[in-house]
Formats: structure tokens, sequence, C-alpha cells
């Protein structure tokens, strides 16, 4: 395709996206990784540790996932700014 | 049972079943065409892409499934949690790429994109047919949800299988009939009903109940108290292994279980024909983060629904059936432990609960077959009346299909139908969503490896034996070669990817044509407001270059 041509929409923000990529992890990797939580203590208002720590986990991806929303409104924002000025240069792809 | 709660019932499902008819009059339109039939019209905007992602998980999948596993002592049930944790950055990473070039493509469903990703119809094939045939025990799921709720509520005469089951077929009839009748419009405005009854509902019974019985350290002590009980009283049968110890939490051996049951359901979830409808429906990429963001709130009420099948051991509640029924269990707490009319209002907010998601999946299975086998394969020239007739026919066929798997498994674990669903999906995951990123795989590599996947799959479930069935009894198997449990969804996935990934360096070295690849790098990023961005995608349009 237009691999020669200056490429504005491809990743506009590489270094954005990777933060957001790196947010994201640890909602993905840590309720995965059982024997981090699979404990009874310490336990927390009667709740065991294996179920109040998942509830503690839903709060931090509910976090991170609003934080990677707030980046790629971001993202977005700096994609349409290069591509307004790719137009202005003439260079529409 | 009470008359007082039997009453309440019937009056909420009555109100509900009058607007499900009352729906083909709501925003009158022509339903003779795919269009109005199945989407709705497509005028539900972000709120369509709400409650469809939401409703996937607020289902009978929620209210009996989960808590059933809980209160039958099942190390592993509360892998709900982490599954609806880890899917939402999934969401958000995956599924805006599949928004933008479906947008500019005119994509409608998944096999669109793979047909137009890698110029195979015989691809778009498999994915459409794996859409459908994991739909149904998806739509079982609903059905036995109902059932349970029956059930408790003291319907049905007993003695031979056709009494037991005659208020399922009725409920069955009553939901194919007004999807017939109002396609998409009649969930969409039950929905309003059953958000308002299953919020209540769950509100009163996470807090309520605890109160009465004592508080959570209470209700996780008695719990423990019973299954330790339970494993000494069957230790023989344990160490036999004809029974499965109980407990609250997974011991080392069933890490694997716990940890591939939540990511291989998490990964399924997102592949379902009724949630890339949903994905499709929002106006532009950030309705999807924004909903990705949001979604995780539910997740903590999933997991408050989830204790419940302890609440129920708490209370002391004993399941009918032999062997005992754990898919029970909630319906009967709320029988035993609220006053009767609320009990009505609980069992109504279930087995709504499943009709709402039952109709939609049934419609997004029908579209799925009508967009990409029908027209594909036999009447490229059908008419939107045609399409409409097959597709209501279709959403019958669906439904029928998924009562044959409520009546050929066992109903004791209804979660297992939904997992087996997970199995088959899965294998569009490699076509799908590592075709976003790269182009990487060959076509028939693909294909090849779907078949893969499938076969192992099915194989490997059927295989399974439980204490109350011979076959299809789990989602677990041992990972080959080893003694360790894991959900059977992803060695199935990891089948398929090994022999994509060897095939496609074959058919690279043979240089077999790799076939024509509609789409552009820039294509995955486009948004509303770019050139050649459809704000909605027209389900008659031909998906073009």
């Amino acid at each position: 395709m237009s691999q020669h041509a200056p490429a504005p929409t491809r990743r506009p923000s590489p270094g954005l996206w990777a933060l957001i990529i790196v947010i994201l992890l640890p909602a993905v990797v840590i309720p995965l990784w059982v024997p981090l939580y699979d404990k009874t203590d310490p336990a927390l208002w009667g709740f065991p540790f294996f179920f109040w720590f998942q509830f503690a986990l839903i709060l931090m991806s509910a976090v991170l996932t609003a934080l990677a929303y707030s980046l790629s409104l971001a993202a977005d924002r700096r994609r349409q700014a290069q591509r307004r000025t790719g137009r202005e240069d003439g260079d529409l792809r | 049972m009470s008359a007082v709660a039997v009453t309440v019932f019937v009056f909420l499902f009555l109100v509900v079943t009058v607007m499900g008819f009352a729906a083909a009059r709501w925003r009158r339109a022509d339903l003779n065409s795919l269009d109005e039939w199945g989407l709705g019209g497509r005028g539900f905007g972000t709120f369509i892409a709400w409650f469809l992602i939401g409703g996937d998980l607020y289902t009978a999948y929620t209210f009996i499934a989960v808590p059933a596993t809980l209160y039958a002592g099942s190390a592993v049930g509360f892998f709900a949690v982490p599954y609806t944790i880890v899917v939402y950055p999934l969401i958000f990473l995956f599924l805006p790429r599949l928004w933008s070039v479906s947008h500019r493509h005119g994509y409608v469903t998944p096999a669109d994109f793979v047909e137009g990703r890698y110029g195979s119809r015989t691809l778009a094939l498999a994915v459409a047919l794996t859409g459908i045939l994991a739909t149904a025990p998806y739509i079982a799921l609903q059905l036995v949800g109902i059932q349970s709720v029956l059930q408790v509520a003291g319907f049905g005469g007993s003695g031979n299988w056709f009494l037991e089951d005659l208020p399922l077929f009725i409920a069955f009839a009553v939901l194919a009939a007004y999807t017939y009748s109002s396609g998409l419009r009649a969930p969409a405005l039950i929905a309003f009903v059953k958000d308002v009854l299953i919020y209540v509902v769950i509100i009163v019974a996470v807090i309520y109940l605890p109160t009465k019985l004592g508080g959570w350290g209470h209700i996780f002590d008695a719990t423990n108290a019973s299954f330790t009980q339970f494993n000494t009283d069957n230790a023989d049968a344990i160490a036999a292994g004809q029974a499965a110890p109980k407990a609250m939490i997974p011991p080392p051996t069933l890490h694997w279980a716990y940890a591939s049951l939540a990511l291989g359901s998490a990964l399924a979830l997102f592949m379902y024909p009724h949630s890339v409808t949903g994905v499709l429906s929002t106006r532009n990429r950030g309705v999807i983060r924004r909903n990705a963001a949001m979604l995780p709130a539910y997740s903590f009420l999933l997991g408050l629904l989830a204790l419940l099948g302890f609440v129920a051991i708490a209370a002391g509640v004993q399941v009918a059936g032999d062997p005992p029924n754990p898919q029970l269990a909630v319906p009967q707490l709320f029988e035993n432990e609220f006053p009767p009319w609320f009990a009505g209002v609980g069992y109504a907010a279930i087995a709504i609960g499943a009709l709402v998601p039952a109709a939609i999946m049934s419609i997004a299975a029908a579209n799925l077959f009508t967009r990409n086998i029908y027209r594909a394969y036999f009447r490229p020239d059908a008419t939107p009346r045609e399409e409409a007739q097959v597709s209501k026919i279709v959403s019958l066929v669906v439904k029928v299909g998924a009562l044959v798997f409520v009546l050929a498994l066992s109903r004791s674990f209804a979660i297992n139908l939904q997992l087996l669903g997970g199995v088959w999906i899965l294998q569009t995951f490699p076509a799908i969503v590592v075709g976003l990123y790269t182009r990487w795989f060959h076509r028939w590599a693909l294909l090849i490896g779907w078949a893969a996947g499938m076969a192992y799959g099915t194989w490997t479930a059927y295989g399974v034996a439980s204490p109350t069935q011979a076959h299809f009894g789990g989602p677990l198997a041992n990972f080959p070669t080893t003694d360790t449990k894991v959900y059977i969804a992803a060695t199935a996935f990891a089948v398929n990817l090994i022999v994509s990934i060897v095939l496609t360096l074959v058919f690279r070295a043979a240089k077999v044509d790799p076939g024509e690849d509609q789409t552009r790098w820039d294509d995955y990023a486009a948004d509303l407001g770019d050139e050649d961005v459809a704000a909605e995608v027209d389900p008659h349009a031909p998906a073009h270059a």
C-alpha cells in the first residue's frame, strides 16, 4: 500500500498507545495469577482474602480502564490534529 | 410455593408477554425487512450497545448458573469474576479495530470481516456456522434458568418428562412467538422492565439476605463448615474418584483450571454474534471504549450475586431433585427467605432476565445465517422481505436447537452449556482477532486450524464424564500429557493456533494463493468523520472493497 508515503494515521502516538497497553496489562494478568490470591487470610469484613481481593481487582480494573480511556481520547485528538496538518500540507495519503 | 408469589410472577410474566407482542407496533415500521426485524430499524444507537453488552452479563447465567456452581462446592465456580474483569481491557483493545474496519467496508457480521480480509467465502462460512452453533447452548442456558424458577415456584406436574417440562415448553413458545412477530423490538422494549426488576432484586438480595443471616463472616464460616462436613462424610468416595471434594478456594491443582476458564470465557464472549452486533451498532470508536471503562462496575454486583450460592448454604437451603439440582439454590433461597410477594418479583426477574438475552441471541444467530449463508450461497439477489422471512424461521430453528441441548444434556450444571459454546466460538478467534492485527496467517491454514480446534474440543468435551452423565459432563480436561486440568476451550485454541501457524509456513513456502485482502492498514484506526466511514452499517449494502 502506501508504505513509501508518510503514514500520519498509523499509531500516531506510539508512546501513548504503549502506555495504554502497559496500564491495561495488570487488569488482565493479575486476575489470572491465581497463586497470588488463593488464601483465606487476611480476611476483611468477614470475606476471606480470595474473595475480597478479587473484588478489589474489579475496582482496580475499573480505574485502569478509565485511565486508559482518557489516554485514548488524547491519542485520538492527536491523530485528528495530525490528519488536519496532513491535509493542509496537501498530503492526502 | 405460595399463591401470592405465583400470582406476582404470572402477572409480571403476562405483562412482558403483552409488551413483547405489542412491540411490533412500537416505532411502527414494516417488519418484513431484515433491517427492521433483525436490527430494530437501527434506531437504538448507543443505548442498544449498553443493554446488549450489559445484558450479556445479567442473564440466567448470573442468577442461576454461577451461584449454582458455588452452592455445589465447585472450587472453580468463582471464575466468573476474573472472567468479567479480564474481558473489558480486551474489549477496549480489540473491538475498536473491528468497529473501524467494519464501518469503512460495510461489514455487519464477523464473518463479513473474515471474507473481506482473507478473500475466502469458505472461511467466512466456517465462522458463521460456528457462531450459530455456539449460540444454541448459550440460549439453552437461559431456558434452564427459566425452568428452575418454574420448578421452585411450583409449576409443572410430575410423573413423566412431558408434564415436568410442560411449563418450559410454554415459556419457550411465548418467547418464540413474540420474537417471530416483533423481532429485536421485543427484547428492546422488555429490557426496560427486565433491568428495573433485576436491579431491585440484586440490591435487595445482597443487602437484605446477609443482614438477615448474620453477616458475610457468618455466611463464609457456615459454608466452610458445610464443605468440610461433606468432605469428611464422603472421604471414601472422594478417594475413589467418585465424588469431587468441595472447596471455596481453588487448590493448587485447579489454578490452571481457574485461570483458563476465566481467560477462555473472556476471549470467547465478544466473538458471539450478539456481542458483535451490539458493538458494531455503536456510534463511534469512543463509545466502545467508554462502555469498556464503565462496565467493570457491574462485575462487582455479579461477584456478590455469585456469592448467593454460599448465602443459600448458610440459610440451610435444600434443593429438590435426585441427585440434588444445585441450580434451584437461588430460586429456593428467594422462596425461603423473602416475603412471598417479593419472591414472586425475584422469580419474574430471573425468568424475564433470561427471555431478553435468549431473544437477542437467537436474532443475532439468525441474521448471521441470512447474511453469510443464505444470501452468500443460495440467493444472492434475495429481496428484503425474503431475508426477513428466512431470519424469522432460522431464529425458530436456533431456539429449537437450544431446547434440544436442554433436554439432552444434564441440567444440573447449566453452566456447562455456556462453557461448551465457549469451546466452539473461541475457535474463530485466530481468524477474527488475530486478523485485526496481521494478515500473516494463510486462509487455508486458518480453516484447517479451525477444523482441528473444533474437532479436538468437541471430542474432548464428549469424553468428559461426570457423576450425573457419561458425556459433556464438564468444561475441564487434562492438558495433553499432563495431569493438570484446564478449560477445554483453551487446549482446543492452542491446537488451533499451532496447526494454523505450521500450515501457514507450509502454504507460504508452497506459494498457495493467499487470497485478496480488501482492507488496508489504515482501515483499522478509522473513526467517524474520516472519509468513507459510514455512521451506520447497512445490512443490505454489499461489503465493499
